[in-house]
């Protein structure tokens, strides 16, 4: 499949299912929201060695938010719950709590393609993020149920229409949280490969492909930019790494390694990679990146688009690239 | 669930005790009715007759004033009453909807867990508040007074919403646990009366602030625009006096220090004319 000379591999991404959440942060103004959700999403890009997988979704009005503040959504994923419970409580704990004039809520986990997203349910829908004591749907993860704890006995409790709030005093008045958040089975990994003739080029096309899946809801791309320059395989010559460099995507190993994918021409790759709410959504982001590169086309030095994958043994979805293309011209 | 539609026959000699009745009664003409001493059918003293709407209504003008324990122990559905209701109104509810058109008598909404009860017009005393000789009052769901609630409103009361539209009497909140109260009207003395926790919002200041509470050295913006809302949603989206409340300014007073004193008496400022 060639569209606007770029051609589209007839390959799929792999992806694997992790547990994920959307969580609000409120503050003041939106700037101090933001310093808290950067702070509160540093060093997630990877779950090879982050924990986590986090990233800003996008920033709210004030409409948009339990408490008509300006705000930040975010989304957190991780290999288990057990371990999203844990970095949830360090970051939320280490950098929105430390924050001025920050609050923190339970997002809404429910994929739009159920007709609901972020900050707005539908006038008694059983769970959202825009309305105080909506029912959120999945599992229930503790918030700020054990950093009320920071307190020490003069925290505060709050029920308010069904959702507990924690109501902790700090030096600037008090810090609101959310008792408990809510984690739905998400799907991590999914990914683009942009090749490219240069590296101009090749950032020019991420950066209009990010551009264009930052427009869908419920996903992230989780690193600097959202782009990654290095790709990675599993496994590694040395016994203690899980995962090394994609040699076959390397222009510099062109020639030298005998499974190299790329031809003369291409002499820069980046790599976006996706996570999401659900495989709907994810298909949805990849869909949005290639369709952005696509625009862009051979004259710009994207030449082709192809996806990671490890055989389909490892993780349950598929992203077939020239399905996810035929299913949007349909 | 089938519904019924109950009417009155005439004003009961003696008090009615209704506890026994419930939507998922088999029966329900069978269900016996305390009349003083004695237990009755219920079709001694209602004509009985489906309701298409599946909810059970009740009928009968001022007589049901002498009803008492009108959607005791509620657990789900709709309850209407076309008219007052004795006492125990709601007690000990946890769940459905009832709605009072009229006036409540003693001890309404006590003990209630969970559900919405509305009193279109006022409460006696004791609403919100503990069945005689326990020690948690109001626990849970929502009531809404439309008119005015008598003395020792939401006494002992640990969970829930309770929101009066007009004046509320004699020690408002006392010995009040959590939760929150709401009066849009002026209120008696001693408010916050042994108050440990839980937030009492007051329309109109008290003429007397009690002397165990203390101003708060800071404010509570982001609770408060939590609360409001939802005040406002209950009580003001018909253009009732809780409707402005998320931009109102508040002025927050903590007490009662003579108890735990981690309670908050909210005073709302009076909207610019």
């Amino acid at each position: 499949m060639i569209r606007n000379g770029v051609l589209i591999d007839d390959g799929f991404a792999e992806a694997f299912p992790m547990k994920g959440t959307r969580l609000i942060i409120t503050a003041h103004n939106a700037e101090w929201a933001r310093h808290a959700a950067v702070a509160a999403t540093g060093f997630a890009t990877s779950v090879i060695a982050c924990g986590c997988e986090a990233a800003i979704e996008r920033e709210l009005g004030a409409d948009e938010t339990p408490d008509g503040r300006p705000g930040i959504s975010l989304l957190i994923f991780s290999m288990s719950g057990k371990e999203l419970a844990k970095q949830i409580e360090r970051r939320v704990g280490q950098c929105v709590l430390t924050c001025p004039t920050t609050a923190v809520y339970a997002g809404s986990v429910v994929s739009p393609s159920t007709g609901e997203y972020a900050g707005r349910p539908p006038e008694g829908a059983r769970h959202g993020l825009g309305r105080p004591g909506a029912m959120p749907e999945g599992e229930a993860m503790p918030l700020g149920r054990n950093l009320r704890f920071f307190g020490d006995g003069w925290q505060i409790s709050k029920v308010i229409a069904g959702q507990r709030y924690w109501r902790v005093p700090v030096m600037d008045g008090e810090f609101v949280a959310q008792e408990s958040c809510y984690v739905v089975k998400g799907v991590g990994g999914g990914n683009l490969l942009l090749l490219c003739t240069d590296v101009d080029a090749a950032l020019a096309a991420a950066e209009a492909a990010v551009a264009a899946m930052r427009c869908v809801p419920n996903v992230i791309m989780p690193f600097p930019g959202g782009v990654v320059r290095s790709g990675s395989k599993v496994g590694s010559k040395y016994a203690s790494l899980s995962a090394s460099t994609n040699d076959a995507f390397c222009p510099s190993l062109r020639g030298l390694v005998p499974n190299s994918e790329l031809t003369p021409e291409i002499r820069c790759v980046m790599e976006i990679v996706i996570d999401g709410l659900s495989e709907a959504d994810v298909g949805a982001a990849m869909r949005a990146g290639m369709e952005a590169g696509i625009e862009l086309g051979a004259a710009n030095g994207l030449l082709r688009i192809a996806a990671g994958n490890y055989g389909g043994k490892l993780g349950p979805f598929h992203f077939h690239l020239r399905k996810l293309l035929g299913e949007a011209q349909s | 669930m089938s519904g019924w539609r109950l009417r009155l026959k005439q004003a009961p000699a003696l008090r009615l005790d209704l506890r026994e009745l419930s939507l998922a009664a088999e029966d329900i003409e069978r269900v016996r009715v305390g009349h003083g001493n004695a237990l009755v059918p219920l079709a001694e003293f209602f004509d009985v007759a489906p309701d298409a709407d599946g909810r059970l209504l009740l009928e009968g003008g001022e007589g049901l004033a002498r009803c008492d324990r009108i959607g005791w122990g509620m657990k789900q559905g709709a309850l209407i009453v076309d008219g007052p209701a004795g006492h125990y109104a709601g007690a000990c509810m946890s769940g459905g909807t009832l709605h009072i058109h009229g006036s409540a008598g003693l001890l309404a909404a006590c003990e209630m867990s969970g559900g919405a009860l509305t009193i279109d017009g006022d409460a006696g005393d004791f609403a919100a508040s503990t069945l005689p000789g326990s020690m948690d009052g109001m626990r849970g769901g929502t009531l809404i007074v439309k008119g005015s609630a008598g003395a020792r409103f939401g006494d002992r009361m640990r969970r829930g919403t309770a929101l009066v539209f007009g004046d509320a009497g004699d020690f408002l909140a006392s010995r009040m646990v959590a939760g929150t109260i709401a009066v849009a009207g002026a209120v008696g003395v001693h408010p916050g009366y042994g108050m440990r926790r839980g937030s009492l919002v007051l329309l109109q200041a008290p003429a007397r602030l009690p002397a165990t509470f203390v101003p708060a050295g800071a404010e509570a913006p982001v609770f408060w625009q939590l609360l409001a809302r939802e005040l406002a949603r209950h009580g003001g989206v018909f253009g009732g006096p809780f409707a402005e409340l998320p931009s109102r300014r508040i002025e927050r007073h903590l007490g009662d220090l003579a108890a735990d004193g981690r309670g908050e008496l909210i005073l709302v400022s009076q909207p610019k004319t």
